[in-house]
């Protein structure tokens, strides 16, 4: 009774209900061609990136031919347009290297305080106002905080670079010396009998204090007569590339601390544990595979960032004396490629345009390893919780 | 360890912690708030009767009339001005050669720093370039070129363990004695008589071409190539990637090594560094494949759909598999084959999330400089019609923000320009960002409800 209007229907619109083998096969065949059209432009996706790979190892190639391999990463004499060129990129490996890792001092910290901040501190209404603050940090275009760096900060650096620093001293410093010695005044005064444990930590904190404000105050008069010569350099750049990997390693590294799970945290709040030595030493450590994955896709980010680098960083090709002196102007590979190519596009097939090429390759090859790598993090993570 | 230690260690925790999250709001605000003020300065200003004239000659803009009336009134205000040179001129003629002499450097300085501040005098031929045709359209260029017309710069390099000291000489001194001597401070008092500066709300800025290199005029061209670009960038990339999110979600067995290994293509396609895009650009589209003759904006539109391809697979990705599975399989049920389901019922209920997606990556397209740097930026270039997109390169906000701020001849008179220019940039990727997060908001709230 039920199934006679459908029965109906289907006979009205010309079908009956089982259809044909023929049909059945023509349909079969249809669903076989519209699988592979979706899985040709799958891959043709996909595949973009073995194209990149191809395209810029073609033409890396000729430079390691016409030029050989131990001139770029031994030498550091850079001199691409004298006669004869010199192709000597050690400086700018270095340089890439320096405002790198200065921008993961900056992140790193900042952003797992971030993470920890987010995942376990604030509370849920916070939460939601400070996610889209990160959010739109990873938004800003990179050439606006290369404008930032070019035209706000580095004549603020120039100018006043020697008191921002003895003030960044003061502002780490105090914090981290007063904590450091409460705890260690705790720990040396528990051995004392208990008569005298006040007074001994009294003076323990007093002769320590009186250490720590003398070397602070050493440490930012020695900085405060810095003079920087110039306000385009590593540590301008290191800075705002930190603030602009931020955002990955705070994503990366909350999504790890998540991941822990409430029955690890619980636990170690039954044993007793604050909060801060649950995080300490039970979530931080289970995360610590995802953490590093964060930590190393920061890297990623600013390895590969150009446009700061290429406006702020000064653009000198040499390595700053002493090697860790980020006051001074560097030179990064990614800035290499931006301001050569413009020069080297009309003289295509010289060492020159190729050796742009070999940059790219390094870079390519830099940033697969850091990819390679997170993800093993993040599955060994995932498993290990499992 | 005593208890209250441990406490103070919690609490310090807590406190570092907030810290932290403190510290990367007044990173943000701290660069935002320069980029939004002085960026508004481009739009919002005091302009002088220079700038009206500007816009009446060159658009055709504002009340004739009443423009015509203000510069005869600023003319009169300059008249003192120009009677003093011309008397001063007049006077040295009769002078002896060496006295001469002594003040024809000077006036022609002098000469030179009067016609930056009020443009050409009346009686000299109409200059070639619009930069000497008119005085500074701003007030606050007006004050610099006042300050260089009552001082001389110099370098005071008496002390060679530093650097040079800049150290300001009055120009009046120059003329001490002289019938010039009283023109600086007349300058100086009359200087808003002779200008007429008023307060001025430009928001063509944004539409209007940039006359002489940027110096007058807006940024409508690099606006304009910018919106190609992105647009471009969505048209290539959204098809590709919706339908890779469907095929990796619908379609692909999950255990295959096949589909491992295009999800790991994928990824890493999304960590390459953006300045490898460009290479591969210039040395895919442009040299290979020749999509143009050199640079152009569809180059450009490619390179940058490549780009932005992993982002939206991911987001489409996730916007699929959110949807929840008695969607599907009631679709399923109800007889409906594979694709059909995907169609009449997965993609809808995933627009929201797929749409998202797709505004963050035109926010990312949009601000990318080093992907079009070698394939379809130009620092000078005329709005370009959308068929010229094809064949011909265009200007660029990112691109061009790089430019004015490194490479321009004058780099500080064009300050405005170049914070307008990150301020529009800023604005354009802040909206769609927000859009995003605003439609995100209400999957959100549907999901839960």
């Amino acid at each position: 009774m039920s199934r006679a209007p459908t029965h109906n229907l289907a006979a009205a619109r010309g079908r009956s209900l089982l259809r044909s083998k023929r049909a059945n096969r023509l349909q079969h065949l249809a669903s076989l061609a519209g699988h592979g059209i979706l899985f040709a432009i799958t891959s043709s996706s996909a595949l973009a990136v073995l194209f990149i790979f191809w395209f810029i190892l073609k033409d890396a190639l000729p430079f390691f031919q016409l030029r050989g391999v131990r001139e770029f990463f031994a030498s550091t004499a850079w001199y691409p347009v004298a006669e004869p060129p010199q192709f000597g990129s050690l400086a700018i490996f270095v340089g890439s290297g320096l405002v790198t890792a200065g921008a993961i001092v900056v992140a790193v910290p900042l952003g797992i305080g971030a993470a920890v901040c987010l995942s376990d501190i604030l509370p849920f209404a916070a939460r939601q106002w400070v996610k889209p603050v990160i959010e739109i940090l990873a938004a800003i275009p990179s050439v606006a905080f290369g404008f930032f760096a070019l035209v706000v900060l580095a004549p603020m650096l120039q100018d006043r670079g020697g008191q921002m620093l003895a003030i960044g001293a003061w502002l780490v410093g105090a914090p981290v010396a007063a904590l450091v010695i409460f705890v260690a005044s705790d720990l040396l005064s528990a051995r004392l009998p208990a008569r005298r444990r006040l007074v001994g930590r009294l003076a323990i904190v007093g002769g320590l204090g009186g250490v720590a404000c003398w070397g602070l105050a050493n440490t930012a008069a020695a900085l405060d007569a810095i003079e920087i010569p110039s306000g385009t350099n590593a540590l301008n750049v290191s800075l705002i590339l930190g603030l602009m990997a931020l955002p990955t390693v705070v994503s990366v590294s909350e999504d790890a601390l998540q991941s822990v799970g409430r029955e690890l945290r619980e636990g170690a709040y039954a044993l007793g544990s604050t909060r801060a030595e649950t995080l300490l030493r039970v979530v931080i450590p289970a995360a610590g595979s995802g953490i590093c994955a964060a930590v190393i896709l920061g890297v990623m980010r600013a390895v590969g960032e150009t446009m700061v680098v290429w406006m702020a960083s000064g653009n000198a090709a040499q390595i700053p004396s002493p090697w860790y002196n980020l006051l001074q102007p560097v030179r990064t590979l990614t800035a290499t490629i931006a301001g050569e190519m413009g020069e080297a596009d009309h003289v295509t097939g010289s060492a020159r345009y190729h050796v742009l090429f070999a940059m790219a390759l390094c870079l390519l090859t830099i940033s697969y390893a850091c990819n390679w790598i997170s993800e093993h993090a993040v599955r060994r993570a995932s498993r290990k919780l499992r | 360890m005593q208890l209250a230690t441990r406490k103070l260690l919690d609490r310090t925790f807590t406190g570092v912690g907030l810290l932290a999250v403190g510290l990367v709001a007044v990173a943000l605000v701290a660069m935002l708030g320069p980029i939004i003020t002085r960026g508004l300065g481009a739009f919002v200003f005091q302009e002088t009767i220079e700038h009206r004239r500007f816009l009446l000659e060159r658009f055709g803009r504002g009340d004739r009339s009443e423009i015509e009336a203000e510069w005869a009134e600023a003319q009169v205000a300059r008249e003192a001005i120009h009677g003093r040179i011309t008397q001063f001129e007049s006077e040295l003629r009769k002078l002896d050669w060496d006295q001469r002499q002594q003040y024809a450097g000077p006036l022609r300085d002098l000469k030179d720093v009067l016609h930056e501040l009020l443009g050409p005098f009346p009686d000299e031929p109409k200059p070639v370039m619009p930069r000497d045709q008119y005085g500074p359209t701003r007030w606050d260029r007006a004050q610099v070129a006042l300050e260089h017309v009552l001082f001389i710069e110099e370098y005071d390099y008496s002390d060679p363990t530093q650097m040079g000291k800049k150290v300001l000489i009055p120009r009046a001194n120059q003329f001490i004695g002289t019938s010039l001597a009283p023109l600086f401070g007349e300058l100086e008092t009359n200087l808003d008589k002779m200008l007429l500066p008023r307060r001025t709300f430009y928001w063509r800025f944004l539409f209007d071409e940039s006359v002489d290199a940027h110096l007058f005029g807006g940024i409508w061209p690099e606006v304009l190539g910018t919106l190609y670009l992105t647009l471009g960038a969505i048209v290539f990339a959204v098809p590709m990637g919706v339908i890779s999110a469907i095929y990796l979600v619908e379609y692909a067995r999950p255990e295959s090594r096949l589909v491992g290994l295009l999800r790991t293509c994928i990824s890493t396609l999304a960590g390459v560094p953006s300045i490898v895009f460009g290479l591969f650009g210039l040395a895919f589209f442009i040299n290979t494949v020749h999509v143009s003759q050199s640079k152009s904006v569809l180059a450009g539109s490619l390179t940058l759909a490549i780009l932005i391809l992993p982002l939206i697979i991911r987001a489409s990705e996730e916007a699929i598999r959110a949807v929840p599975a008695t969607y599907k399989e009631a679709a399923l049920s109800l007889g409906a084959g594979r694709w059909r389901t995907v169609v009449t019922v997965l993609l809808p209920a995933a627009l929201p999330g797929i749409l998202t997606g797709i505004v963050i990556s035109m926010g990312r397209a949009a601000g990318e400089t080093a992907p079009i740097i070698f394939t379809a930026a130009v620092s000078v270039g005329q709005p370009l019609a959308l068929w010229e997109a094809f064949s011909q390169p265009s200007p660029a906000l990112p691109w061009n923000i790089y430019n004015l701020c490194t490479e321009h001849e004058a780099v500080d008179a064009i300050r405005h320009v170049q914070y307008g220019m990150v301020f529009a940039l800023l604005a354009l990727v802040l909206m769609l960002n927000g859009l995003a997060i605003v439609l995100r908001a209400r999957i959100a709230k549907r999901l839960r409800g």
